[in-house]
């Protein structure tokens, strides 16, 4: 079924992006501007004992050198206020920045941050997530008791944050179970890796700063520059030109302040361009490395009884966004499955790492992949196919989720079926190749949202927006929703966005939000024009306003369609009287209520809004001999609830697949003992080329959704990259006999699998 | 820095004569460079557009220009059909921007134990022709290869061209190379192998290996393999001599115990490419894509 009712476009920012005539941060030169590099420890752990920045200084060219002492004293971040913008005594992961500099070339701003003498006493490395929770183990923050942060955070040891979700009394039902199935899987680090390394230019004109930013979240980057360099927010505009994907990798607030106050101390405009190394290490957007213990128990009838688990995730040295990922994963290692007795505890872990944070369907991919190989080692368990198991024990419409939430209309059933149809429609299997089946959902996240839109009196409009464009197209959907508001032509609504001097508050490319939120603040903007437009035609016409239909350009009376005026020309009217402008927030959804469960440590992920549901087939081949895997289609079957644009719907599928391809196969980052990454280039960090594409078949199972985005639509950024690995690895699993219990499921990870070796393979968390 | 761009051999000896260092495709040298392995060199001597170095003479022997591109080699009809092992491995290297610029010479003369078309140039029994301001020398490969990076030639020496005896009737050759993914990969381990058949039995194998050493190098004590059917005995023999005298290391990439084991896959499977060519099967290039090797077809 299509409910669609946008018509099919191609978004407006593609001929410039392809063709090279667009312009990006890096791209921006300004009169008078200087260059900025940052200096790094060498170390992930240490001590500072002294910093000398005097022969960098004295280096010709260079204006400015800042070090912890140049800012105002402010500790920052979400929940635990651990972070400074520099260093201060102690440094806590490799790409933890040290001191800054600006000079006139970008050659003499590195030499001049290579010249800056920094002693640096090593300090014991946490490498690892158990380790990091083990009793006695160096402690990455000593003093974080006296940082503050959110209320509940309980402050042990390297433990960041807890929660657990607790339902029914797994225990007993264990007892009971007629099967009971044990796994551990641990997932390793990866990367967000966008195609832009990240750029900042800043400029101050008297009292206030402009700054152009490759981030995904102008309003969280223009936060972050008020709260640590403690300006009010009215000083402060955030400019973001095209931006060059994100995928996750910046959202967040991360070194627009480090710029801005460069920019204040030198007195000229200042840039910072990165280098793929520094955009692998600096960064605190790293997808986390994760461990997933995972016991369920069955029924004779291969009927999940109960589930406990473990989750430990590697949060790095800072506190990022990660606050709500425990509970988060924890939901995703309990699936969307019915389990009346659940209890699942998770643990962030504090480590010697560059910080985790929201990186394209946090804890998801990871979480789906340990929670739906050992969904098909139950399934084994049980005698059945795997399609049969999850059909038995998957939630669907009606039904109560694992903790307790019970699901209006939804597809998750539906896209199992379709999903399995297609794959198993799709031909014969040859040697060494499997179909491998996994499911996954994903929470939508409604936050309030402004737009503000105005017709000029040519009939043109303009959306100002908070909605950023990450790659995604999203934003582009917003002109048509307008359009269709007020019934006139696309191609007369311009779009002003991403740019907080303009546009009301938005949360930005983050969390699947751009039309869930966005979209609807648009549509309440517009529709008020629309209102306005009904009412001045109802004086033209003589007709009530309520009888004024707004289409094709025309508004017209309901029944008597001759009788009309062009809405151009009530805007023309309108000119010249009472301006056609309006704002609108949208309402924010109402969330779903939990019902005879309990959370340790909540953080709002138990119960999800607009759940979205998805089921990949992975046809993959395994070369035996080596270990190398290739995933030759995958098949997705999707509930994202309405359609709005077909092509940038199938567009964010097939990206989130290929992005899960690397992720199962090729993408995780290599520590070594000094807790530094061994593998932070492109070299080495091996993303999918588009040669390694899989055949990409999908289909959209629409069931519009009451109480989510316009339309009854859901998010669907993150959605498609939650299972992909999970199938592929069942897929694996049944060529090779055996599931791999390491991610990513590397060639030689999967040949010591197939081997029975894979105790070999030096498996490290 | 300096950069001269040559239009002719004597020009390009000339400025190697007076320091300079030759740049092809600069996909190793520039790369390098911006990757702070070495620096770029004071001064540069582009040979790219040094007509005589970029010809593909049939004959005994073949000769193949240094400046000759690998988006060439995989496709020049001389070398696909009678040099196809080197195609193999040309169709393999970066993606379609390198190939268009990277080079033969430039590979061979960058010296690095992964390059593709090292064991193909061994096992085809190539020499490297060295022409400098004193004159022309031609060295075995064995002999140019001294180190990861290092040759024998001198700083005023230029590669000029490949030079390759003549194939034999009933002769094929293939390079197959472990990779993880399809494009922008560097062998993780590689093997080519050269197969003569007098009927149905080997009347000559040679094989070379990719990454399993300081330089690539030639499976010795293939020569009892000669008289012998092509069957899974064979192969077998083929892939433990193999993994038996290759030296591989561990890395980011691989450990030494899977490099030891999938470079016998390799070389195997180069083994019964090479012998299938042989015979007059037409398996197209890359092997890799056509059988199904690595990452599969
Ligand atoms: C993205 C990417 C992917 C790659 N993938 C592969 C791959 O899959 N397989 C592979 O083998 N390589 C690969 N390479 C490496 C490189 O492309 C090849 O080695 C290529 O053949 C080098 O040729 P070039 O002409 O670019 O060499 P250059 O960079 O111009 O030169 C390399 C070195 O050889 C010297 N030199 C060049 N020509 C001569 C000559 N005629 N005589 C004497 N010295 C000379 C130069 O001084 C320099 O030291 C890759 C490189 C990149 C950037």
């Amino acid at each position: 079924m299509t409910v669609t009712e946008l018509p099919p476009f191609v978004r407006a920012d593609g001929p410039d992006k392809v063709s090279g005539s667009g312009r990006y941060t890096a791209d921006l030169t300004l009169t008078g501007m200087l260059h900025a590099a940052f200096r790094y420890p060498d170390v992930a752990h240490g001590r500072i004992t002294r910093i000398d920045t005097s022969a960098a200084e004295a280096m010709p060219g260079v204006l400015a050198v800042m070090t912890d002492a140049d800012v105002p004293d402010v500790h920052y971040t979400w929940a635990v206020a651990d972070r400074t913008l520099f260093a201060r005594d102690i440094v806590r992961f490799e790409g933890e920045v040290i001191a800054a500099v600006a000079a006139i070339s970008p050659e003499i701003a590195k030499a001049a941050a290579a010249a800056i003498e920094v002693d640096i006493e090593p300090l014991p490395v946490v490498n690892d997530i158990e380790e990091a929770l083990a009793e006695g183990a160096p402690l990455v923050h000593e003093d974080w008791a006296s940082h503050t942060a959110d209320d509940g955070i309980i402050r042990d040891g390297n433990l960041a944050i807890y929660s657990a979700l607790q339902r029914g009394d797994a225990d007993a039902a264990m007892a009971s179970a007629a099967t009971v199935v044990s796994s551990r899987y641990v997932a390793d680090a990866s990367h967000a890796a966008p195609i832009e390394p990240r750029a900042i230019v800043a400029q101050w004109e008297g009292e206030k700063v402009t700054i152009w930013t490759s981030t995904q979240v102008p309003y969280d980057a223009r936060d972050g520059v008020c709260e640590t360099l403690q300006l009010p927010a009215s000083q402060v505009r955030i400019i973001v030109p095209h931006l060059g994907g994100g995928f996750g990798g910046k959202c967040g607030f991360h070194f627009e302040a480090h710029i801005a106050a460069l920019a204040r101390k030198a007195k000229r405009p200042v840039k910072l361009v990165f280098s793929r190394w520094e955009e692998f290490v600096a960064p605190d957007r790293r997808r986390e490395g994760m461990i997933v213990e995972l016991t369920t128990g069955l029924d004779a009838d291969g009927r999940i009884v109960a589930r406990k688990g473990w989750v430990g995730i590697d949060n790095g040295a800072y506190m990022a966004d990660c606050a709500f990922f425990p509970q988060l994963a924890a939901m995703h290692v309990a699936g969307p499955y019915n389990i009346d007795h659940l209890s699942i505890d998770a643990k962030l872990a504090y480590t010697n790492h560059q910080p985790s944070g929201s990186v394209r369907a946090p804890t998801a991919p990871q979480g789906c992949w340990a929670l739906e190989s050992h969904t098909d080692e139950l399934a084994a368990a049980a005698g059945l196919s795997p399609v049969e198991f999850r059909r038995r024990n998957l939630v669907d419409t009606g039904t109560t989720g694992p903790m307790g939430q019970t699901f209006d209309e939804i597809g998750a059933l539906r896209v199992l079926e379709a999903a399995h149809a297609a794959a198993e429609g799709s031909g014969p299997l040859a040697e060494n190749e499997a179909l491998g089946l996994a499911v996954g959902w994903w929470p939508s996240f409604a936050v309030p949202a402004g737009a503000y839109a105005k017709m000029h009196g040519d009939g043109s409009v303009q959306l100002i927006t908070g909605a950023q464009e990450c790659g995604t197209g999203a934003v582009m959907t917003l002109r048509y929703l307008a359009a269709e508001e007020l019934g006139i032509d696309v191609e007369k609504i311009q779009l002003v966005y991403q740019d907080t001097g303009a546009a009301p508050f938005g949360p930005g490319a983050t969390g699947s939000q751009t039309l869930l939120n966005h979209g609807r603040a648009v549509e309440t903007a517009t529709r008020d024009i629309a209102e306005q437009l009904r009412e001045l035609a109802a004086e033209q016409l003589e007709a009530a306003p309520g009888d004024i239909v707004l289409a094709d350009g025309v508004a017209s009376v309901a029944g008597t369609p001759t009788a009309s005026i062009a809405i151009d020309e009530l805007a023309g009217i309108a000119a010249g009287g009472n301006l056609l402008i309006s704002s609108g927030t949208a309402d924010v959804p109402e969330y779903p209520t939990l019902e005879g469960s309990h959370c340790v440590g909540d953080q709002g992920m138990a119960a999800w809004l607009a759940p979205q549901f998805s089921c990949h087939v992975a046809k993959v081949r395994v070369d035996r001999d080596t270990g190398v895997t290739r995933v030759l289609d995958v098949f997705a079957a999707h509930d994202n609830g309405t359609i709005l644009n077909p092509i940038g719907a199938h567009g964010q599928v097939e990206g989130g697949i290929l992005m899960g391809v690397g992720q199962a196969l090729t993408e995780g980052t290599q520590y070594g003992d000094d807790g530094t990454q061994l593998n932070a280039g492109l070299l080495e960090y091996k993303l999918q080329t588009i040669a390694d594409a899989p055949n990409i078949h999908t289909t959209f199972i629409e069931i519009p959704t009451a109480n989510a985005g316009p339309k009854g639509s859901k998010g669907l950024a993150e959605a498609p990259n939650v299972a992909t690995a999970a199938a592929i690895a069942n897929g694996i699993a049944q060529v090779v006999g055996a599931h791999v219990t390491q991610l990513p499921m590397t060639a030689e990870r999967v040949w010591d699998t197939a081997n029975g070796t894979a105790d070999q393979n030096g498996a490290s968390a | 820095m300096s950069m001269q761009i040559a239009t002719s051999l004597d020009e390009v000896l000339a400025a190697l004569a007076a320091g300079a260092r030759p740049i092809a495709g600069g996909t190793d040298l520039v790369v390098g460079h911006r990757q702070g392995k070495a620096p770029l060199p004071e001064s540069l001597v582009a040979i790219d557009r040094v007509p005589e170095l970029a010809e593909i003479a049939d004959g005994d022997p073949l000769r193949i220009g240094a400046t000759v591109t690998h988006a060439r080699l995989m496709t020049d009809q001389v070398v696909v059909d009678r040099l196809t092992a080197i195609a193999d491995a040309a169709a393999l290297v970066g993606s379609p921007s390198t190939r268009n610029v990277g080079t033969l010479g430039g590979n061979v003369m960058n010296g690095s134990p992964a390059m593709d078309t090292g064991a193909p140039l061994v096992v085809l029994g190539a020499e490297a022709e060295l022409a400098s301001a004193d004159g022309i020398r031609t060295v075995g490969l064995d002999d140019l290869w001294t180190g990861p990076g290092r040759t024998s030639a001198t700083a005023g020496e230029l590669c000029t061209a490949l030079v390759i005896p003549a194939r034999p009737a009933s002769s094929g050759s293939a390079y197959v190379r472990l990779e993880y993914r399809r494009a922008m990969e560097i062998a993780v381990v590689g093997a080519a192998a050269s197969v003569t058949l007098d009927g149905d039995a080997v009347a000559s194998v040679r094989v070379a290996l990719t990454a399993v050493a300081p330089t690539i190098i030639e499976i010795d004590g293939l020569e009892g393999l000669t008289g012998r059917a092509i069957d899974d005995d064979l192969l077998a023999a083929v892939a433990e001599a193999a993994s038996e005298q290759a030296s591989p290391i561990s890395d980011l990439r691989a450990s030494d115990r899977y490099r030891r084991h999938t470079i016998g896959v390799m070389a195997r499977r180069a083994v019964d490419a090479a012998a299938r060519r042989a015979a007059g099967e037409s398996i197209s290039v890359p092997v890799n894509r056509a059988l199904g090797i690595g990452a599969a077809a």
